[in-house]
């Protein structure tokens, strides 16, 4: 069982160095605000853009996410996770100006405007078998059907690593929210999965 | 590891630890793995196909170039520098904390507020271009680039000063006495004729550029926050309006103030009254034409890669050679921006860099023990 606990061990130490990181930042220590902004930059900005396709936008908003916690670094909890408080920061800020623009343009707009929009590709290149790439456009087609909320879970689950309690801090929901959404996000998955395997005879499931 | 004898391709396929090895692998995730792969040796094609179907599926991300994140990463410590600089200011000024002091100085307010009230065109906030010009003796020709093209102006000494759109200059028809003087507001790129005994003065609201005989491009517009200098060739001296020794620099013969240097800017954040000394952002190739400079190393030591850099851009590359030298470099690096060159000499010899004050620093353990 040692494949289980090393894994975990590896994350733990990673995600060690973040609060350190973040702990030494709210201390007033610049050089680690940098090594922190550095490290979840590219996070932060491809998670922002499923939001909004304005890549300015999106970076003067990192921008306002970063100078805020500076700002109040001394209100700050030195214990909580700074990736999911991050990402959290960012959507609310992202749901907000949304929201102002809906003010300003006096038009009927609802929260379903403001979603997460994220298509999954595949690079074909990468797969040998002319068979796993039919498996793989159907995989992804499918992911892409997911309802926006369930792609959401997914995409921080399982493209960035994140574990139940984080993505719920993230997301602005229960934890047992989350579980529900990976859930039947994967329900919707392995029933589809059944049948694009059925339609692959020759292959050994 | 037993439970993974009866997976299937999907549930490999997402389960977080095999997916943790194929995306982000350790040495201990790799040998755990390559251990269960060589005891359960039927496995290994379906692990072969799972590990490609994971590689392949990607959410599609916009992309983000290292260049662009840096700017933006930079941006960030920029503006957090600039307000821990007006916050220094406000707690330089204890004073005002009694309740009486703010009470009399609501009033004051108040009064102040009903006496601009009545003077308000008397008073300008800060120092334009319009000021600058009435303010400036002898006879002044103005021109503007109200075309959507760049404007170029020959002046009378042979210089040539290039407007961006929406851009003007006032200068003299004749420059007298031992100075040329100048006034701009917008952009302009300025190639000035060298003439040491007359140096070249652009005023661009609070900044003042001192050249000898150079190019380079001011932007300072006047709804803008920031006044920026940026130099091509040769060397200038920038100072602020408000600087007490600024008479004295401007007689000086020599370049005094910050002197700034080809891929150097300054940028004056007008707020904060405050000089910065960085590298443009694409820094540019400045060897002399004819010698167009090769970035094609061998087995090179760091040190002579990073004197090809200095040489090429003209930029100062410092780092510690009794640490570096040991480092061979085989690269070919051509094609590339400053930033893309300097990034992967970095990553080769695992060290990092930094822009301080116009210049780069490189630190490194160094590769002695490899």
């Amino acid at each position: 069982m040692k494949a289980f606990t090393r894994p975990e061990l590896r994350l733990a130490h990673y995600l060690e160095e973040e609060q350190k990181l973040w702990r030494e930042m709210l201390a007033g220590d610049v050089t680690a605000y940098e090594h922190l902004i550095n490290r979840t930059y590219d996070l932060l900005f491809h998670y922002g853009t499923k939001f909004n396709s304005d890549r300015e936008l999106i970076k003067d908003c990192i921008q306002d996410v970063f100078l805020g916690i500076w700002e109040k670094r001394d209100a700050l909890n030195p214990d909580i996770p700074p990736k999911p408080y991050l990402l959290a920061s960012l959507r609310r800020r992202l749901h907000r100006l949304a929201s102002r623009l809906r003010m300003d343009c006096m038009d009927y707009y609802n929260e379903s405007d403001i979603v997460f929009d994220l298509e999954f590709g595949v690079e074909y290149e990468l797969i040998e078998s002319e068979n796993d790439r039919l498996l793989a456009s159907r995989m992804t087609e499918m992911l892409n059907e997911l309802p926006k909320r369930q792609k959401e879970a997914v995409f921080l689950r399982f493209y960035n690593d994140m574990e139940r309690e984080e993505i719920a801090l993230v997301m602005d929901i229960q934890p047992q929210s989350v579980s529900n959404l990976l859930q039947e996000a994967f329900k919707f998955i392995k029933s589809h999965w059944k049948a694009i395997v059925s339609l692959f005879l020759a292959l050994p499931f | 590891m037993d439970r993974y004898r009866d997976f299937s391709l999907g549930e490999f396929v997402w389960d977080k630890s095999f997916r943790n090895w194929v995306l982000n692998p350790t040495r201990e995730d790799d040998e755990t793995w390559q251990n269960w792969l060589a005891a359960n040796p039927d496995k290994s094609e379906m692990v072969d196909r799972a590990r490609q179907l994971v590689l392949s599926i990607r959410p599609n991300n916009a992309s983000l170039g290292n260049p662009e994140k840096r700017k933006a990463v930079e941006r960030i410590v920029e503006r957090l520098e600039a307000r821990n600089l007006d916050r220094a200011e406000d707690t330089h000024a204890p004073w005002y904390a009694g309740s009486m002091v703010r009470i009399a100085a609501m009033v004051v307010l108040l009064a102040g507020f009903s006496w601009i009230f009545w003077l308000r065109h008397e008073q300008p906030e800060i120092i334009g271009y319009d000021q600058l010009v009435a303010a400036a003796n002898g006879e002044m020709r103005e021109t503007t680039n109200t075309t959507a093209q760049p404007l170029t102006i020959s002046l009378e000494d042979g210089s040539h000063v290039t407007l961006d759109p929406g851009s003007k200059m006032s200068y003299p028809p004749h420059f007298n006495g031992v100075r040329r003087e100048v006034f701009l507001s917008g952009k302009a790129f300025f190639d000035i004729a060298k003439d040491p005994s007359r140096p070249f003065f652009v005023y661009a609201n609070e900044l003042v550029t001192k050249v000898l005989g150079t190019s380079f491009t001011v932007r300072s517009f006047a709804n803008e926050q920031e006044v920026s200098v940026a130099v091509k060739t040769g060397k200038v001296a920038v100072f602020s309006r408000e600087d007490t020794d600024a008479t004295e620099k401007q007689s000086s013969r020599e370049l005094t103030g910050v002197v700034i240097e080809p891929n150097q800017q300054v940028v004056f954040v007008r707020k904060s009254v405050k000089i910065t000394k960085s590298l443009v952002p694409e820094p540019e190739v400045v060897a002399e034409a004819g010698a167009a400079p090769h970035f094609e190393f061998d087995e090179a030591p760091v040190s002579a890669v990073f004197s090809a850099l200095q040489n090429a851009y003209g930029i100062d590359i410092i780092y510690d050679r009794n640490v570096m030298d040991e480092c061979p470099i085989t690269a070919t690096l051509t094609e590339m921006s400053l930033y893309e060159k300097l990034d992967l000499i970095c990553k080769a010899v695992g060290a990092s860099y930094k822009s301080i004050d116009g210049r780069i620093v490189v630190e490194g353990k160094g590769c002695r023990n490899n």
